[in-house]
């Protein structure tokens, strides 16, 4: 899991928005969606550059196989969610069951549920992706 | 008096309720950074990965040595035409807010 600094001072990913348990289980989620997939799932939490969706896919395009990865960009602030897909994990995820994960990880959110939106989220989007 | 008389002996009971109580609230309150539509929430943000290799700007990871260089091969002519306008390809996915 990213985030990390060296293990004599605090890990930055503590000052985030998730606490421990919550961090468990989003590297679970995100584990077992790299895994059963074969593809690359990644989640950005913080704050987006406008346009929202370029500055997602600038993120994306910083993971070493853009094509054969998934990108869950949340902004809590500016309220916004952007799913990305590359062009060969776009042949198995259609844009169609992006919107279907997002509107329910959209209600946790609303909810005040981030971690809980994110890991259903993750689980919606590989259980669509399929088996590797 | 005789209620103090009853309370007596409970007192240390009392006293380890207060103390397990005020632990678990103090404890509860210093990890309520719950996020709350509408309101601000400041936090570092975040970017997980099940294998943060991944990246391919994490300087926080030694890269590997590079190998021995070689030529490249001379474009066919069809090749030479073509220019790298995307790198990423077509991006797909969805937005959404909330």
């Amino acid at each position: 899991m990213m985030g990390g600094a060296p293990a004599t001072t605090r890990p930055e990913v503590l000052d985030g928005p998730f606490n421990t348990r919550q961090l468990l289980r989003l590297d679970e989620a995100l584990r077992l969606a790299d895994s059963s997939t074969g593809l690359t799932f990644s989640v950005y939490v913080g704050d987006l550059d406008e346009p929202s969706r370029g500055h997602a896919e600038k993120l994306l395009g910083q993971l070493a196989d853009p094509a054969r990865s998934v990108l869950i960009a949340v902004s809590p602030n500016q309220r916004v969610l952007e799913i990305v897909t590359g062009e060969e994990t776009r042949r198995r995820l259609p844009d169609r069951d992006c919107k279907l994960a997002a509107l329910s990880m959209a209600a946790a959110f609303g909810g005040g549920d981030l971690a809980g939106g994110l890991v259903s989220g993750i689980a919606q989007l590989a259980d669509h992706s399929g088996r590797s | 008096m005789k209620f103090l008389d009853v309370l007596e002996p409970l007192l240390p009971a009392l006293l380890v309720v207060a103390v397990i109580t005020g632990l678990v609230y103090v404890g509860s309150a210093r990890r309520a950074r719950r996020y709350r539509p509408g309101r601000p929430f400041d936090f570092t943000p975040v970017w997980f990965l099940a294998k943060p290799e991944q990246v391919t700007d994490a300087e926080a990871y030694a890269a590997l040595p590079a190998g021995p260089a070689r030529a490249a091969l001379p474009a066919g002519p069809l090749l030479a035409q073509q220019e790298v306008t995307e790198p990423i390809g077509a991006t797909g996915g969805a937005s959404d807010r909330w």
